[in-house]
């Protein structure tokens, strides 16, 4: 079979596949769920894409139904899923990205055979990275961790706050950064740990975002307790894991979600027949500039993938990426409000979903988001412009 | 995509980044001698059977130092004709063209009249016609016809309109009761509609690697000087409001570049599809170029200073083959018919 054929009998599968089982009504479901509901049909349509062996396919071969699958396949899968516009899983997405990768990358056979598999049974991962005074400036984070013998156990002992972290109230387990050393540059002195989120000492605050989800919290750590055993890589080494576990994000999820993005155009279309501005020749221009940008944000996300995969990636890669969808997805959101109109003003029930939940002024209100998360719009002009660009470094003549 | 890379290291090396605007009828010779105008010709018909996106690596190349060669209505024309099997002595124009002989053509759309009593005769002016002193005919579309019309013949006139970016040439063409000789006919019928798409889409593609070329090479000329220009104790490429700008330019033209190639490799994208990467990749051009004049300061406003020449060429960019707000139009219209309730 050539590989065209082969692509487009995976295509009739996955197609096939969603019609039978993908959510249909999850847009009006979702807007009538509390955030205890809206976890349990997250939860609900993550097993069915277990089930499907469609829930990892970019891990690698023999480790779940469906992984291994290579990257044109992948991205059928992902066109597939923006064509029948499935809800986005949020709730799973640190555990079988970030938290996968990092295995993967870095863990031990023993970490590799406990967790992945678990990561398919619904174990939920969320990620505590940030800190109050540590965003963007990861490298800065002061959560403390002592190495200790407790009850003739090897522990660390970790003390401190961390703060935007997605979904911490439905996780299991949480990727820990902390810190174990102030010698050296600060990147030296961090430690990557596996936390349980049930641990003595863990406390989960979810903040309310300016749309009313709650798709983050703040947790506050105090004498947790942490087997030394649950620590990914060396002490003091964690800072090269943690960037394992966020460059996965970078690649495949946005992929994801620039194709998921270009089929949504279809929801501005329904709103241009609307509002019959069919013929508006100023919306049709808006519309048209959109759908270019969109499939912009998909060819960039396409040629860093391929990069990726023929070894080619340059440092800077990422940064375009991100910055790149991040502004198309603005730009989205704020086309949908505009053209929505007065009914995009009132209030809605909570909207989880990003993208593509259909909440015109939501969408444009958590495209913020894509701005400021994962390394501020502003980092990654500085990486683009020192790294890509070779512009000098300011000055470290600053003080206090 | 081995291919594409060494058409961009052979045009490099052919037209270095440092001499911006070369000779015209020197870099016509060294295009010739390059084997440029086989790229985009099927095998058997001599040519060297590449993809669009070939053609769009030595436009890009070129873009890049503002080229004044004719290669652009050059590689339209000969693949027009390469396609158009109406043609009395179809073979004899390929080779003559591939030699070196020009046929133009109008970059804007003409307003044309014309009347068949037994001949055909055309009136009417074509605009835009590029390098039309080179040429010896440019090819008329009108209605269900195309034809080959000779610039030196009956009731053809040329008028140069003179632009602002010296390094293209544009020409009114005008034809007053031209009469069409049989054997220089197209193509006729349903026929130059096919015709019509493929100049269009190879047009569209070509003017948007023109823009990223240029935008590349602007957007490298400025953080050159941004890094060796001192103000206030620093390089000015020191200071993050400068750097940050820098940065999203480059954004901008990465993603652009990546719909070009993507594009250019898609065998299904309709003329519409080119047009709009054509409003974009200008629309970018025009960008870097803007932010390019402004971040070198008073030396950018001097016509001794050589950046001042992209911006006048994205601008020229943004209107040649129809404008940004034309092409974002149909662009709209063709997603809203892909998204039909």
């Amino acid at each position: 079979m050539s590989e065209d054929t082969h692509l487009e009998a995976l295509r009739g599968e996955v197609r096939a596949w969603l019609d039978a089982n993908a959510p249909k009504t999850w847009r009006e479901d979702y807007k009538a769920m509390n955030h205890a509901e809206f976890a349990d049909a997250q939860r609900t349509w993550f097993r069915t894409l277990v089930e499907g062996g469609y829930a990892a396919p970019h891990w690698p071969a023999g480790l779940a139904l469906g992984s291994g699958r290579s990257l044109a396949e992948q991205k059928v899968i992902y066109e597939e899923m923006a064509r029948a516009d499935t809800p986005r899983l949020l709730l799973s997405f640190v555990s079988t990205y970030h938290a996968a990768s990092t295995f993967l990358e870095c863990g031990t056979e023993e970490q590799k055979a406990r967790y992945l598999p678990a990561i398919l049974q619904g174990e939920t991962w969320c990620q505590g990275f940030s800190e109050p005074n540590a965003g963007s400036d990861l490298a800065s984070l002061k959560c403390k961790a002592e190495r200790q013998t407790r009850d003739g156990r090897e522990v660390y002992v970790v003390n401190g706050q961390k703060v935007w972290s997605t979904m911490a109230q439905y996780a299991d387990k949480c990727l820990l950064l902390v810190r174990t050393s102030s010698e050296g540059v600060k990147q030296a002195g961090i430690t990557f740990l596996l936390m349980d989120m049930k641990a003595k000492g863990v406390t989960v605050r979810p903040i309310e975002q300016i749309q009313g989800d709650e798709e983050f919290c703040e947790m506050f750590l105090d004498e947790v307790e942490i087997p030394v055993t649950d620590r990914v890589g060396a002490e003091n080494a964690g800072w090269a894991v943690s960037q394992a576990t966020l460059s996965s994000e970078r690649g495949l999820t946005l992929m994801e979600l620039t194709y998921k993005m270009r089929g949504a155009l279809a929801r501005i279309a329904e709103l241009i027949r609307k509002n019959g501005l069919e013929e508006d020749r100023g919306v049709l221009r808006d519309y048209g500039q959109l759908v270019t940008r969109c499939d912009e944000a998909c060819a960039i996300a396409d040629q860093f993938l391929q990069n990726r995969i023929d070894g080619i990636e340059r440092v800077g890669d990422a940064s375009v990426v991100k910055n790149t969808y991040s502004r198309v997805l603005r730009e989205y959101s704020l086309l949908g409000t505009r053209l929505g109109g007065i009914d995009e003003q009132y209030r809605a029930p909570i909207v989880y979903g990003d993208l593509t939940t259909g909440n015109w002024m939501a969408d444009f209100m958590n495209s913020y988001a894509w701005t400021i998360a994962g390394g501020s719009e502003e980092v990654q002009r500085n990486i683009l412009s020192e790294r890509m660009l070779e512009m000098p470094r300011e000055p470290k003549n600053w003080v206090l | 995509m081995i291919e594409r890379a060494e058409l961009h290291d052979a045009a490099q090396k052919a037209f270095p980044a440092d001499q911006l605007r070369p000779d015209r009828k020197a870099s016509w010779d060294l295009i010739a001698e390059m084997g440029w105008l086989l790229l985009p010709l099927p095998e058997d018909a001599g040519g060297l059977g590449l993809g669009r996106d070939a053609a769009a690596a030595i436009h890009f190349e070129l873009g890049k130092v503002l080229s004044t060669a004719p290669l652009l209505t050059a590689l339209l024309t000969v693949q027009a004709l390469a396609a158009a099997d109406d043609l009395p002595d179809q073979a004899g124009w390929i080779e003559r063209l591939t030699a070196g002989e020009l046929v133009t053509v109008n970059l804007l759309p003409a307003d044309l009249e014309l009347t068949d009593s037994g001949s055909i005769r055309l009136s009417g002016t074509l605009p835009c016609t590029l390098d039309a002193d080179l040429a010896s005919h440019t090819l008329v579309v009108t209605g269900d016809l195309a034809v080959l019309v000779p610039l030196d013949g009956e009731g053809v006139a040329l008028a140069e309109r003179r632009l602002w970016d010296e390094s293209r040439r544009l020409f009114d063409v005008t034809l007053t009761n031209h009469t069409v000789a049989p054997e220089l006919v197209v193509a006729r019928g349903a026929k130059v509609q096919t015709l019509v798409a493929h100049l269009e889409s190879n047009l569209q593609l070509a003017l948007a690697a023109d823009s990223l070329g240029g935008a590349t090479a602007a957007l490298d000329m400025t953080v050159e000087y941004l890094k060796t220009r001192k103000q206030f104790d620093r390089p000015l490429a020191m200071f993050q409001s400068l750097k940050h700008r820098c940065a999203d330019l480059k954004v901008q033209v990465s993603a652009a570049e990546a719909l070009l190639w993507k594009r250019a490799a898609d065998e299904n994208a309709s003329s519409v599809d080119f047009g709009a990467l054509k409003a974009r990749a200008s629309d970018v051009y025009r960008i870097v170029a803007e932010e390019a004049i402004q971040l070198h300061g008073g030396i950018g406003l001097t016509e001794e200073h050589p950046i001042n020449l992209f911006m006048k060429r994205a601008m020229l960019n943004l209107q040649l083959g129809g404008s940004l707000d034309t092409w974002r139009e149909l662009a709209g219209r063709q997603a809203l018919e892909q998204y039909a309730a």
